[in-house]
């Protein structure tokens, strides 16, 4: 040993050598830790390519909102400069006329307001006019046919192949329209829509002086062309010439937030099957190396340098990371691959099925790179393994808590973390505030883990029996799992937890308006005189009147006596003068309704003749005027000046479709004020509401009817895929959660196996190293699943009040069943984990795992 | 998500809105007096019981729609009339029959200038309706003012909805008029309808410019009775 020379080179074909023979001694111990990294990645990588072919799939849906990639419109020719700009741009143009006219069905002799669209070019691009049959979408264009709407065929009881009058030109309908992209504007409300090819349209002479005319521009262009550049760039011009623009990324914007949060639940997904990868991979590797203590030391005896051991197992736990990594990814993609298929008669919505390289390449990435960078930490360690570990048997811990080096591998594993929750967020501030949040959990169930070996150590009492001593003590002994156990639990009971809270607000806030009783269907106009008889005529044809409301128009006069004038001169009385501008539409009545809640003052339900006029002010129009339960206002009604003064603030939930007011007087002031009515009702079907606005429009014309049907399906079809997008994403990143949950406690397999087979052999029954196991994980799975539930319900509720904005309304009862379910799993693995031991005798199992 | 359906319910009363004739800009719908009451001796009252367009819809001012331009020609020929505002942005004929009650219950007048229809006609209502209730209208006036002289502002919609029922929309305010023994203008919007500068952005609520035109149109005919 005198001539080992320690000024040695590195040789790495030799410390290759060493880190395959090292994993040669126990393939069945080390498959279990590859397996649990190939869990954690397998994981990462089936949420990402989910993540990524789902927001493709939105995206795609979303694009048929508008139907092309940019639609420019406005309402008059546009002048040269601007026709020049507007043959300049995209790779596909269409272009398109619309406005109002009355048509007539030549068959059955009926005349309808329809909103006629002239089309040309093969707009829709995202989408398709969807008809029946289904051919007539595209051959529409071929001749002087047309296509209509379906609502307007059953009211008119109109067939394939009539023939319409348009102006002077006759058409042929070539099929029915049942959908058509774009259409989720309220331009399709008022009016049903009937397309017809663009060069028949100058055969109808409707164009011309005195005509109003809408004219909208759709482009396409080539993937990857950033549009909303361009978008901004021509605004200007566009803005000069009274026209406007809208894209993708707007409608999605308008069409609420459904988008954005679907996207920020994607990245808070993300986010967690990142920490999952990290607990699964993490976890084993800590555990893996602290086994191999024993070996290095004997390494260490036969001359090995430190750094050389150093090498080997960093050369040993990176291949250890890449062949889990890749196998992670390939059960993660197949995963992604099968569950579709699997689960094809529950899912609603469709997902494509792609490789998603991106999602692979990250996985592998992510695993090799958190296997070394948890694997430095142990691995440190081994630096200051000093051969006589043989003798003195790895009890105490090896390294100095001092040792600089860790604090390095500290500040690695933040930046890593920080770093990759930034790719994530794409936000600084929320990866080191999400990166926080995650070290405090950990802190937090360190700590817990911490105090529960103290406190442990200190409870146990001679008089407990023996079982109960031993489980407890397992707690604090040597070699005891305390610390990682608790943590790894703990976090994934935490991310499952969260992930389930946060899913349950999103999914409470998807209320369906097509689904149950929700209202579809508007009709105003109605005078006083038509308001019995037409609710009457509702009932009649099987339907609901949900909600009927008198509406009256009036101005704000006054507001504490300062008129619109002085609101314009002084800015400090908070008053914003467009309160004045506005006309109201105001209803009176002497209730709230179930989507209205005081907020301040007293609702009064009835005035009282000769005095001050208590009405009720929407929050943020109280807002707005700068007003107070007991502020005074003036209305003009229509010539009659109105004294008033807020009795009540209302908090309105706008989340339904029916009739909400900023103002609602009481009953016994303006019942003979001039109004009319409006009536909300919910129509099953198109053939029931054709039939329904067939006699509606016969028995009071001057009747207006909005069907929101149409408008509210493509809605409903978007929100319906959002919901069950969340959904499937929170079960199966729990799902997945759970695996490497168990996995996590699988490790600790072989760490109680010397003392129960030492148990055996002194004598002890299966029946009681059953239960001091037992014991053991019912109170680790205890405390670190109720820690986690703790941290899960603080981190949704931040989430919920500063990531998604939305009050926080969870039912806590499942996630009671959460806690009981991952206790009780902890308990099963911990027990599955020493079964072996129970069954066998106590040798076999020394002489394969020692 | 929450958002979406506020979107909806706004887009439902933008509907509303839009239907009844606006929400971009602000309407000036009082039935407050815009002329300026000169001190002394009562002067006569004028009745202007219309839509938008009588409202000022999207003008700054209510004094800046017609009714305001003839009260200040009214004003410079040193007249003694004074001008009430009836308008309400939206109001169809059905609306205004219903509404003509609260108006005559509050307001005495010598003239009553009738200018309802034009939202019949865009949402293509069927012309004898529109008809019925103008009649309707008038009945009432004059079962209440037998005195009071009446003027019909007539109406005419775009050319694209059609030959047809242009034509059968337009015949009715002459007829009308011929029947009840009314002041007729034959066309509201002459020289103004259909003219982009004349109109605001919507194409068809004239601007302040539009309106004076719309002014002189009615004054042409108002100043015989007077």
């Amino acid at each position: 040993m005198d001539n080992v020379n320690y000024n040695r080179k590195i040789n790495f074909g030799w410390l290759f050598k060493m880190a395959v023979r090292d994993s040669r001694r126990n393939r069945a111990r080390l498959l279990l830790f590859i397996s649990s990294i190939v869990f954690g990645i397998a994981a990462l990588v089936a949420i990402y390519s989910f993540k990524y072919n789902i927001q493709n799939d939105i995206n795609a849906q979303a694009a048929t909102l508008i139907g092309a990639d940019l639609s420019i419109n406005g309402n008059k020719e546009p002048d040269k400069k601007l026709q020049t700009l507007l043959d300049s741009i995209g790779s596909e143009r269409s272009e398109e006329r619309s406005f109002a006219s009355m048509i007539y069905f030549t068959r059955t002799k009926g005349t309808r307001l329809v909103n006629i669209k002239a089309l040309k070019g093969a707009f829709p691009y995202y989408g398709s006019l969807e008809t029946t049959p289904l051919q007539a979408g595209a051959d529409f264009k071929t001749g002087k046919y047309a296509l209509v709407d379906k609502t307007l065929m059953l009211q008119f009881n109109a067939r394939v192949n009539d023939s319409i009058k348009i102006g002077n030109a006759t058409f042929v309908i070539a099929g029915i329209l049942n959908k058509a992209p774009g259409q989720t504007g309220l331009s399709s409300g008022i009016a049903p829509i009937v397309y017809i090819p663009f060069k028949y349209l100058a055969d109808t002479k409707l164009i011309g002086t005195g005509s109003r005319i809408n004219y909208a521009y759709y482009y396409k262009f080539k993937p990857g062309f950033d549009v909303e550049k361009l978008a901004k760039k021509i605004d200007p011009a566009l803005d000069k010439a009274d026209y406007g623009s809208d894209t993708v990324e707007n409608r999605k914007e308008n069409t609420g937030r459904s988008f954005g949060d679907l996207s920020r639940f994607l990245s808070l997904v993300g986010f967690i099957a990142l920490l999952l990868g990290c607990v699964g991979v993490a976890s084993a590797i800590n555990i893996y190396i602290r086994e191999k203590i024993a070996s290095i030391a004997i390494m260490r005896c036969m001359g090995v340098k430190a750094s050389e051991a150093f090498l080997i197992y960093l050369i040993q736990i990176t291949g250890i990371g890449l062949i889990g990594s890749v196998a992670g990814a390939i059960l993660g993609t197949s995963i992604q691959h099968l569950l579709p298929y699997v689960l094809k008669d529950f899912l609603q919505i469709t997902i494509s099925v792609q490789i998603s390289w991106m999602a692979i390449w990250q996985g592998i990435g992510l695993g090799i790179i958190i296997s070394v960078l948890f694997a430095l930490l142990p691995l440190i360690n081994i630096r200051n393994i000093s051969p006589l570990n043989t003798l003195r048997m790895s009890f105490e811990e090896t390294a100095t808590k001092r040792d600089p080096f860790r604090w390095l591998v500290y500040l690695l594993v933040v930046l890593f973390v920080v770093g990759f929750s930034y790719l994530q967020l794409n936000d600084w501030i929320g990866a080191v505030v999400f990166t926080i949040g995650i070290l405090v959990a950990f802190l937090i169930l360190t700590a817990i883990a911490w105090l529960l070996i103290r406190f442990t150590r200190v409870l146990i009492m001679s008089s407990w029996s023996y079982i109960w001593r031993q489980g407890f003590a397992n707690l604090y002994r040597p070699n005891n799992q305390t610390i990682i156990l608790t943590v790894s639990i703990g976090l994934s009971t935490a991310f499952i937890c969260t992930l389930f809270l946060v899913q349950q607000l999103l999914i409470s806030q998807v209320s369906l308006s097509s689904s149950g009783n929700q209202s579809n269907m508007i009709l105003f106009d109605i005078q006083n005189s038509q308001e019995k008889a037409l609710a009457e005529l509702t009932r009649k044809q099987g339907l609901p009147v949900l909600s009927q409301v008198p509406i009256i128009t009036m101005r704000l006069d006054r507001v504490n006596g300062k008129t619109a004038a002085d609101a314009k001169k002084d800015s400090t009385l908070h008053i914003s003068p467009r309160a004045f501008a506005w006309e109201y539409r105001v209803t009176y009545r002497d209730s709230l309704t179930n989507s209205e809640q005081i907020s301040s003052g007293k609702f009064i339900g009835k005035a009282e003749p000769g005095k001050d006029i208590p009405v009720s002010a929407e929050e943020r129009f109280a807002k707005r005027i700068n007003v107070k339960v007991g502020d005074k206002l003036i209305f003009n009604v229509q010539g009659v000046m109105m004294n008033a003064y807020v009795s009540s603030i209302r908090k309105v939930n706008w989340n339904k479709v029916q009739t909400n007011f900023q103002v609602v007087f009481p009953a016994g002031v303006l019942e003979d004020a001039p109004q009319f009515h409006v009536l909300l009702t919910h129509v099953p079907s198109q053939p029931v509401s054709a039939k329904y606005q067939q006699a509606v429009v016969q028995s009071f014309p001057n009747v207006s009817i909005i069907d929101l049907g149409l408008v509210l399906t493509v809605l409903d079809e978007l929100l319906d895929k959002i919901g069950y997008v969340i959904k499937f994403m929170s079960g199966f990143s729990i799902i997945t959660g759970i695996i490497v949950l168990i996995s996590s406690v699988r490790i600790s397999k072989y760490q109680r196996i010397k003392e129960s087979v030492l148990l055996r052999t002194m004598g002890a029954s299966r029946g009681q190293i059953f239960s001091i196991t037992a014991l053991e994980y019912l109170f680790l799975g205890t405390l670190s699943a109720l820690t986690g539930i703790v941290i899960a319900i603080a981190s949704s509720w931040l989430l919920a009040k500063y990531t998604f904005d939305m009050p926080y309304n969870v039912n806590l009862w499942p996630v009671a069943a959460i806690f009981f379910a991952i206790t009780f799993l902890t308990v099963i693995i911990g027990l599955l984990n020493s079964r072996g031991i129970l069954n066998k005798p106590p040798l076999e199992v020394l002489r394969s795992n020692a | 998500m929450k958002h979406l359906f506020r979107i909806t319910s706004v887009l439902v009363l933008t509907l509303f809105l839009t239907a009844c004739g606006g929400d971009k800009k602000p309407a000036q719908s009082d039935s407050t007096s815009t002329g300026t009451a000169a001190a002394g001796k009562p002067k006569k009252v004028i009745l202007f019981f219309g839509d938008s367009l009588t409202a000022g819809y999207g003008l700054d001012d209510a004094t800046q729609a017609f009714p305001g331009v003839v009260q200040t020609k009214i004003d410079s020929a040193k007249l003694p009339y004074i001008i009430i505002n009836g308008g309400l942005s939206g109001e169809t004929s059905a609306g205004g029959r219903s509404r003509i009650d609260w108006l005559l219950k509050q307001q005495p007048f010598d003239i009553f200038v009738l200018e309802l229809g034009a939202n019949d006609g865009l949402r293509g209502l069927p012309v004898a309706d529109t008809e019925k209730n103008l009649q309707a209208i008038i009945d009432k006036v004059k079962a209440k003012y037998p005195q009071a002289k009446l003027v019909m502002l007539g109406m005419q919609v775009p050319t694209n909805m059609g030959a047809a029922y242009s034509s059968d929309f337009k015949n009715i305010f002459p007829e009308l008029a011929t029947k009840n023994k009314m002041t007729l203008v034959p066309f509201l919007l002459q020289g103004v309808g259909g003219v982009r500068k004349l109109n605001q952005a919507d194409g068809i609520h004239p601007t302040e410019e539009g309106a004076k035109i719309l002014g002189a149109n009615v004054w042409e005919k108002l100043k015989e009775i007077l």
